[in-house]
């Protein structure tokens, strides 16, 4: 048998579909099986990365029609090599959940588990699929996913976070559906890449609407300011997996699906000056609200929409070196920030008082999760030997070759916001006065292994980038070269 | 204040949308030539007879050329029963507590009258009759598995508003909605197998009008009937189950 990018929907959909018969006939059904699915996404990943890697694009056809008439998956070493990310983090964070609420009762594990995996394989298939329509259809299931996790507790806060989030979430949808209608009544296609050849020919106000529309449906799934305002509360109600979830692999999907709509498909000049400046905006204002945060999860999400700014901005240099630091600070992104949200949710678990003075001092009761949340930390903000330095480096780089010196001071004096609040976060663990009783909830196995795997990958990679820096490259340039995409996939008619 | 400028705002999106919208062509035929498509409507148009011997091209259109999507909407709607479900999530759902907690699950307020309950119980067979109808002839007339089953669930939702104590089996619920969704899957896994393509139809089409016809997609479409079908009615009864606090 071989093995085809489709493999990736295919195997969580058949679980998904599955668990509910499986776990009548075993009862731990639910917690395993998706974790042997993710698993799986993970080795065919690697497999078709190599593959990718040696013998260039993967254009696979679903129901026998060749592109542009039916739906195709594409893997170019960009969209490999962020599903291969996605499916690793996808499955470290099933890892690190393996016992959560294993006290409750069937039911709602059952549907937890369920939506946690297809949340990831969601994201896997808008990250893969060559098809603006399809990609739709996958935003639609990462939504769905994403507003159930979020309501998952039974608290009027969390209710709150989850209903404004579907709201939001489904002005998003809205707006997408009509820029795609809109593309689709000037182009008559849906398939990406002949969508890229025929824009040159659709006229210029056409082309606005329907790049406004994008900008605003992918913006609010991107996390980008000023449409981000579901995104602190959903990360600080959602359940702790969930929230590392959002951040390595929702925004990981929604940053990919919008580069590739302003990358691919448009060519319109001013985008590019659009996304360092909102990109810019959004960074500074989500780091100045983090500073203000009491509470540890909100703080991290708000760190989060920063990162992500700094990924937009990346992006809307352009050039290829700020592309390739743009991709490498999403897997660092991704990589750091669930680290933080596994760590962090221990101190929540375990403190009385769930703002952030309940950290105080807590490095005497759970050692080993506060190094390693100072670890995170620290290569979040970018400290040389770990992985975090290399991505800020490369895109600060990538900036002076441009000439863009205020913006990379404005980079740096953000940094120095972020710099601020995780070393208080992090003094308060190790030099502020312990305020607390002996903790109850020591780390499961599972979770210690998942952290310690995250851990070890930003170690090594900021001691040793080499060993990804040439798919990072590749990837960049399958990004940058469109020509190259659309005549793989309409040239082999 | 902060109202006006909304509505301004409001104001301008309105119109920038109309003057884009109108400049659509809409209803008007821009297929192009059907003989040489250069757009996939026509492209559709031509192959939805000739090759998959479909008389019905738009459910040629949304179960086989774009198969896809349709897995990924069932999908979407498993999802939603899904979140739903957690959502929702009661104690009483556990099988222990489920029997004690029977009594209190008023579904309906008020007792129907007797006219409603007898005109209920003719009429709940002819809509599941219906329903089943419209996913079956998908292929051939206008509907299919979406619609079949929103019928077949309006069957089942006139019965829970009518009746007080009518349960849907939820045993048999899950089992038929699992493996719907399973054989569904298993259809698109055949084709990659078989033919080497996810979702590919087989080469037997049949012939074009006939009940056997256009190969897989009626049967897709009976799993999709089947699969809508009872994720709504559980959807249904779910909402419906919500006590009165």
């Amino acid at each position: 048998m071989v093995i085809s990018p489709v493999h990736y929907i295919v195997a969580p959909l058949l679980a998904a579909f599955a668990i509910p018969l499986l776990t009548k006939l075993y009862k731990d059904a639910a917690r395993v099986v998706p974790g042997i699915v993710l698993f799986y996404n993970v080795i065919i990943s690697f497999v078709l990365m190599q593959q990718v890697s040696q013998t260039g694009m993967i254009s696979e056809v679903i129901a026998g029609w060749r592109p542009p008439w039916g739906i195709n998956l594409v893997l170019t070493p960009f969209t490999a090599f962020l599903a291969t990310m996605v499916s690793v983090l996808g499955f470290i964070i099933w890892l690190y959940g393996f016992r959560f609420k294993r006290t409750l009762k069937g039911g709602v594990v059952k549907h937890y588990e369920i939506l946690q995996m297809m949340m990831v394989a969601g994201s896997i298939g808008v990250i893969i699929t060559g098809d603006l329509f399809n990609m739709f259809v996958f935003i639609e299931i990462v939504g769905i996913t994403a507003y159930s996790l979020t309501a998952f507790y039974r608290e009027r806060n969390v209710a709150e976070a989850g209903f404004k989030y579907l709201l939001i979430g489904s002005l998003a949808s809205t707006f997408l559906l009509l820029a795609i209608l809109i593309i689709y009544t000037q182009t008559g296609t849906l398939n990406m890449a002949q969508i890229a050849e025929r824009m040159a020919f659709v006229p210029q106000t056409m082309k606005i609407t329907a790049l406004i529309f994008f900008l605003i449906a992918l913006g609010i799934e991107a996390e980008m300011f000023p449409l981000n305002g579901w995104a602190p509360d959903a990360y600080e109600q959602a359940p702790s997996p969930t929230s590392a979830t959002f951040a390595a692999v929702v925004s990981i999907a929604g940053v990919y699906a919008l580069v590739r709509v302003l990358f691919t498909l448009f060519d319109v000049s001013g985008v590019h000056n659009y996304l360092i400046v909102m990109g810019f905006v959004t960074m500074l204002i989500a780091e100045i609200a983090a500073i203000a945060q009491k509470n540890l999860k909100r703080m991290l999400a708000y760190s989060s929409i920063g990162q992500v700014g700094l990924v937009l901005i990346a992006f809307g240099i352009g050039s290829k070196l700020a592309v390739f630091g743009a991709i490498f600070l999403m897997l660092n992104h991704a990589v750091i920030k669930s680290l933080l949200f596994m760590t962090g949710s221990y101190f929540i678990y375990n403190a009385d008082d769930k703002r952030l003075v309940g950290l105080n001092g807590m490095h005497k009761q759970l050692p080993y999760v506060s190094a390693l949340f100072s670890l995170a930390a620290f290569a979040i903000v970018g400290f040389p030997p770990f992985s975090g330095f290399w991505s800020k480096f490369y895109i600060l780089i990538s900036a002076s070759d441009q000439k863009m010196m205020y913006l990379i001071i404005g980079i740096l004096l953000v940094t120095i916001i972020e710099l601020v609040y995780y070393l208080r976060a992090v003094g308060r663990i190790y030099f502020a006065k312990e305020e607390m009783e002996a903790v109850a909830h020591k780390p499961s196995i599972n979770a210690l292994v998942a952290m310690s795997l995250l851990a070890i990958f930003i170690i090594v990679v900021g001691v040793y980038p080499d060993i990804i820096t040439g798919y990072l490259n590749d990837a960049a340039s399958a990004l940058l070269d469109k020509a190259h995409y659309i005549q793989q996939i309409l040239g082999s008619k | 204040m902060k109202k006006y400028i909304i509505f301004i705002l409001i104001a301008i999106v309105g119109w920038s949308l109309a003057t884009t919208f109108k400049a659509i062509p809409f209803g008007a035929d821009r297929r192009g030539d059907l003989n040489n498509p250069d757009k996939v409507a026509a492209y559709y148009l031509k192959e939805s007879p000739e090759t998959l011997q479909t008389a019905n091209s738009i459910t040629a259109i949304v179960v086989n050329f774009r198969g896809f999507d349709t897995l990924g909407e069932v999908t979407v709607l498993f999802l939603a029963a899904t979140g739903l479900a957690s959502i929702l999530y009661r104690k009483e759902d556990d099988e222990e507590e489920k029997e004690a907690s029977k009594k209190d699950v008023e579904r309906v307020r008020l007792p129907s009258s007797s006219l409603v309950r007898t005109g209920a119980k003719i009429l709940f067979p002819l809509i599941l009759l219906l329903g089943i109808y419209v996913f079956v002839h998908g292929h051939l007339t206008p509907g299919g598995g979406f619609q079949g089953g929103a019928i077949i669930a309006t069957g089942f939702l006139l019965m829970l508003i009518t009746y007080k104590h009518f349960e849907t089996n939820h045993n048999v619920m899950v089992w038929l909605e699992s493996l719907a969704g399973l054989a569904f899957v298993a259809v698109g896994l055949y084709g990659l197998f078989v033919y080497g393509s996810f979702l590919q139809n087989t080469h037997s089409v049949g012939t074009l009008n006939d009940l056997i016809s256009g190969g897989l997609i009626p049967l897709i479409y009976i799993f999709i009937g089947i699969k809508v079908g009872t994720e709504l009615t559980n959807i249904l009864d779910i909402l419906l189950k919500i006590k009165k606090s």
